[in-house]
């Protein structure tokens, strides 16, 4: 049992450092922005809920990546196919009991505190994804590993899709494609898999999209393609967001003084959650925007670092499932906000205020660090 | 374990997946440090607001600050459709609009259903009471706009003269409309911007024109008084089965108008379901043939040049005259009356010989110096001016009608001017009926005070002709139906034919009644007009009997209520003075 204890404490010795750092600074700039957001100008003095909630979100996601960083990832690549089963259960159940928040139904409520089942299906893809391509069982460069990849993405893609969350279903394409990728699939099948896509998303604006997508989707594309096109409605956050964006400069306005997000321009729902980037960007301008991307890539780079450093397949394919998940989320994140992409609400990782996406989040950067401190060792 | 083709193919990932947010670093760049006039032309746009800041309407109040006319703060309660639906709460949101506001479910369910509409509004003019009702249930997308309505606290009463301003609050009849200037007030303008959810951000206000606030207007009026008339004239309409009536009381001093109503009447907060008859202001905008009333103005002018007295002795020729080869008669036939005769018993053969004497120049140079055949200038639109012709135009036998009321037209405040000169020791005072305009500081704009307008008769004329026409509504006169228990009244009546197409008609006439309160010192002066009234007791339609009852009617809680004070026999002696003295 002692030696047990003092086994732990080394291997929480042997994490990634730097990457604890990264994660670290990100939590801390999401905290400030936080405050930022739900800050209601010097009069009121008035700092709204969100950022006492944060803190134990925060608080909690930690607790759980230590606790995933101090349990073998073998474990969890062994109970992959439960895990995958459980998520699988879970999106069926929010169909069905789920509670709708904003017109649709992505949260579970458990004991008064609203879960998202889909921020663990998104992990507990990866997982499994890690089990079957890096188990060895299947050829790499066949056929059959890009079809089984796309099989198993396809249940939580199209449960996910039905409650209706498009952006976070969209993250599970990204993820899968890179893990693909990395496991050795041929890439002929993954770029026809993509003229595939970029067929659909063509369908999908189409006239004939109108029959396959819900209108909000239809509605939120075509305002992406065109945000004048109706300035209060969907249009309204695409428009503020880059006006905020903008307005920042190089340097910013200051901590706090960022007018479009005191003064409620950028929507108060939504400041503090998908729309955090902006108001870091307009606060602390180009410099703090892109100094935060560079903390991101920094941290991108530790995850492939471990996945190259892993003692195997599966614990590599884990990394790099989670660098991928981590990659699709602030790619989209940021993407709409600065008008790249149409507006989906999708968090940015570590920062964004939220408390299933914060926890997952944390969980992934725990599995990554579990593999990390057992890189190149048998067992331990 | 992890093989060199692994390792290159996670390095392709990462580059690529780090080119990709390169991207982004590129767009955000432009973002930042690009030329972004446009969108910073925008935030302006968005930002800034110019807005007129809208004033309230100023008051009409009584002469005693009685609320005549106010603004009332109401709501608009607003749907927006297209976040109603998008909610998908169509029907709830209906049904709780149409329980709170009682209106029909099917009506508020077609509005808030208009697919893509961002604004409807589904009741108007709605009590701030029911619209805090609606917010109670914080339906999305439903949301109040305030506004102010003009409200009348007393309905009908006094709606001719104080007239309506209509929805985009514009004066548009009685003193509504002509004192608009006053009342509407200035918007005044304010340039500042605004944050997320429209509203104002007070600290970066950059420009501020103070609005002026609509001034008050205090009338001459006395709420009491207009309402002990528009009773009387409601009992005359019911029981005389007139076609309209009006009346007027007037401060005999000062020409200050006390009370002005008309019939029929409208509710001045409903003013839109009316026809322009029913709006139309009669004491000023309705000429019509006098009759007998105009007697007195010509009695006076004989004598004021000292062509008749008192007891001089006229000929009454039996009830039929022939002048200018033309037969006048009386309705009653008398014999010999000397002038206190004839206006008590309204011959038109005697009242016709003093105008001959007088002649019809001098006749027309003393009813132009009462002010007849022009506008009297009362502060309401719609006067009318009467009509005098100029006697070079009168025909030969129209000196004789004209001294019965005849050929001439009056309005009932023009004819009610002519005895309150007489109630005024001959002084004409210019009618008025607003008193002040104050606005919302207190500064007096603008202040009426009593105005002579001239001197037609002499003291000594003006005495002689209130005793005589107290006669009147003692025994023997025209007018025993409108004394007073208390006082004396100096009166007189008067019934015309109605014209109708250009001819006389027999049945139906215009009979009135005017009087001065008390006979001797007069404070108060009272005119009654009926259109076509019949007395159902006796069947007749003379001014005697239909509107010397209504004038009773309204003078004696009049005089009660001002505390007018009766005259006992002994203060009779300081006129016996001016009466004994030379014209």
């Amino acid at each position: 049992m002692k030696k047990r204890a003092q086994t732990v404490w080394r291997l929480l010795g042997a994490q990634d450092w730097l990457a604890v750092l990264l994660a670290a600074g990100l939590l801390g700039t999401g905290l400030t922005f936080i405050y930022s957001a739900s800050w209601r100008g010097e009069e009121t003095g008035i700092v709204g809920a969100w950022f006492g909630r944060q803190i134990w979100w925060a608080a909690l996601g930690s607790v759980v990546a230590t606790a995933l960083a101090a349990v073998d990832y073998r474990f969890w690549i062994r109970t992959a196919w439960w895990l995958y089963g459980a998520a699988l259960v879970l999106l069926a159940l929010v169909l069905v009991v789920g509670t709708k928040v904003y017109g649709a139904y992505r949260w579970l409520n458990v004991f008064g505190v609203l879960v998202q089942p889909s921020e663990f299906a998104k992990v507990a893809l990866v997982v499994l994804l890690a089990r079957v391509l890096g188990g060895g069982a299947l050829a790499p460069r066949s056929f059959g590993t890009v079809a089984v990849g796309l099989l198993l993405m396809a249940g939580p893609f199209g449960l996910i899709l039905l409650e209706p969350d498009l952006g976070t279903a969209a993250v599970l394409v990204p993820t899968t494609a890179i893990m693909l990728f990395a496991a050795g699939a041929a890439l002929r099948y993954l770029v026809g898999l993509a003229a595939l896509g970029a067929g659909g998303v063509g369908l999908a604006l189409s006239p004939l999209g109108r029959f396959m997508l819900s209108d909000y989707q239809h509605e939120r594309i075509l305002t992406f393609l065109d945000p004048g096109r109706d300035p209060l409605g969907s249009g309204w956050n695409a428009l503020q967001s880059a006006i905020a964006v903008g307005s920042g400069g190089f340097w910013g306005k200051g901590f706090l003084n960022g007018t479009q997000n005191v003064l409620g321009f950028l929507p108060r729902t939504v400041s503090p959650t998908d729309f955090i980037f902006p108001v870091i960007a307009e606060e602390k301008g180009f410099i703090g925007a892109s100094a935060l991307l560079l903390v991101f890539a920094l941290l991108l780079t530790r995850y492939v670092r471990t996945a190259w450093t892993a003692g195997d397949p599966a614990g590599s394919l884990l990394a790099t499932g989670i660098a991928g998940l981590l990659f699709s989320h602030v790619f989209v994140n940021v993407g709409m906000t600065i008008g790249l992409l149409p507006i989906t609400g999708l968090p940015l990782p570590f920062v964004s205020s939220g408390g299933s996406f914060m926890v997952s989040t944390l969980a992934g950067f725990g599995l990554v660090q579990s593999v990390h401190v057992r890189r190149m060792r048998r067992e331990v | 374990m992890i093989d060199r083709g692994y390792i290159w193919r996670t390095t392709l990932v990462v580059v690529a997946l780090l080119l990709v947010w390169g991207g982004l670093a590129v767009r955000l760049g432009y973002l930042h440090l690009g030329p972004n006039e446009a969108l910073k032309q925008r935030v302006r746009q968005m930002r800034s607001v110019e807005q007129e800041i809208l004033v309230g309407r100023g008051r009409i109040l009584d002469r005693h600050g009685q609320l005549l006319a106010l603004d009332l703060p109401v709501k608009n309660i607003i749907v927006e459709p297209k976040v109603v639906q998008s909610n998908g709460q169509v029907r709830t949101v209906s049904a709780h609009l149409a329980r709170v506001l009682d209106l029909p479910y099917d009506q508020v369910l077609a509005r808030v259903a208009k697919p893509g509409d961002p604004y409807e509004p589904v009741a108007r003019l709605v009590r701030e009471e029911v619209a805090e009702q609606v917010m109670r249930l914080q339906l999305k997308g439903v949301y109040p706009e305030p506004l102010t309505t003009r409200y009348y606290p007393h309905g009908a009463l006094g709606c001719h003269l104080l007239g309506f301003s209509n929805a985009e609050g514009v004066g548009s009849a009685g003193i509504e409309q002509r004192w608009n200037s006053f009342l509407k007030g200035r918007p005044g303008l304010r340039q500042s911007e605004r944050d997320g959810i429209r509203q104002e951000i007070v600290l970066r206000r950059t420009l501020q024109i103070d609005p002026q606030e609509g001034a008050d207007v205090h009338l001459t009026l006395d709420l009491n008084v207009q309402y002990f008339v528009e009773k009387a004239l409601d009992a005359a309409m019911t029981n005389l089965q007139a076609e309209a009536a009006w009346a007027i009381v007037e401060d005999v001093r000062t020409g200050a108008i006390l009370a002005m109503a008309s019939r029929p009447a409208y509710d001045l907060n409903a003013y839109s379901q009316t026809a322009p008859e029913t709006r139309l202001n009669r004491a000023v905008g309705v000429n019509f043939e006098p009759g007998s009333v105009f007697k007195v103005g010509v009695v006076a002018a004989g004598l004021n040049e000292g062509l008749v007295a008192t007891n001089d002795v006229f000929d009454c020729e039996n009830g039929m005259w022939f002048y200018a080869g033309r037969p006048l008669k009386d309705f009653h036939p008398y014999g010999d009356l000397d002038v206190t005769g004839i206006l008590r018993k309204s011959s038109n053969i005697g009242a016709a010989k003093i105008a001959v004497l007088l002649g019809e120049q001098r006749l027309h140079r003393y009813l132009s110096a009462y002010g007849l055949g022009q506008p009297t200038g009362i502060e309401v639109p719609g006067e009318e001016s009467g009509i005098l012709n100029p006697w070079e135009k009168w025909a030969k036998i129209d000196v004789t009608r004209v001294a019965m009321g005849h050929s001439v037209a009056v309005t009932a405040l023009q004819m009610l001017n002519v005895l309150c000169c007489i109630g005024n020791d001959g002084f004409l005072m210019k009618s008025h009926v607003v008193r002040k305009v104050v606005d919302k500081n207190g500064v007096v704009l603008l202040e009426n005070k009593p105005e002579a307008l001239a001197r037609p008769i002499t003291e000594r004329t003006a005495a002689l002709m209130r005793q005589m026409l107290a006669e009147v509504t003692r025994a023997g006169g025209t007018g025993t139906r409108a004394a007073v228990a208390g006082y004396s009244v100096a009166g007189k009546t008067g019934s015309a034919e109605k014209i109708v197409g250009g001819r006389y008609v027999k049945n139906a006439n215009v009979s009135s009644f005017m009087g001065l309160l008390p006979a001797e010192r007069p404070e108060i002066g009272i005119i009654v007009v009926l259109d076509n009234p019949t007395d159902p007791a006796t069947g007749l339609r003379t001014g005697g009997i239909t509107a010397a009852p209504v004038f009773a009617k309204i003078a004696e809680p009049v005089a009660r209520y001002l505390d007018v004070r009766p005259l006992d026999a002994a203060e009779m002696v300081y006129y016996q003075k001016i009466l004994d003295g030379a014209p």
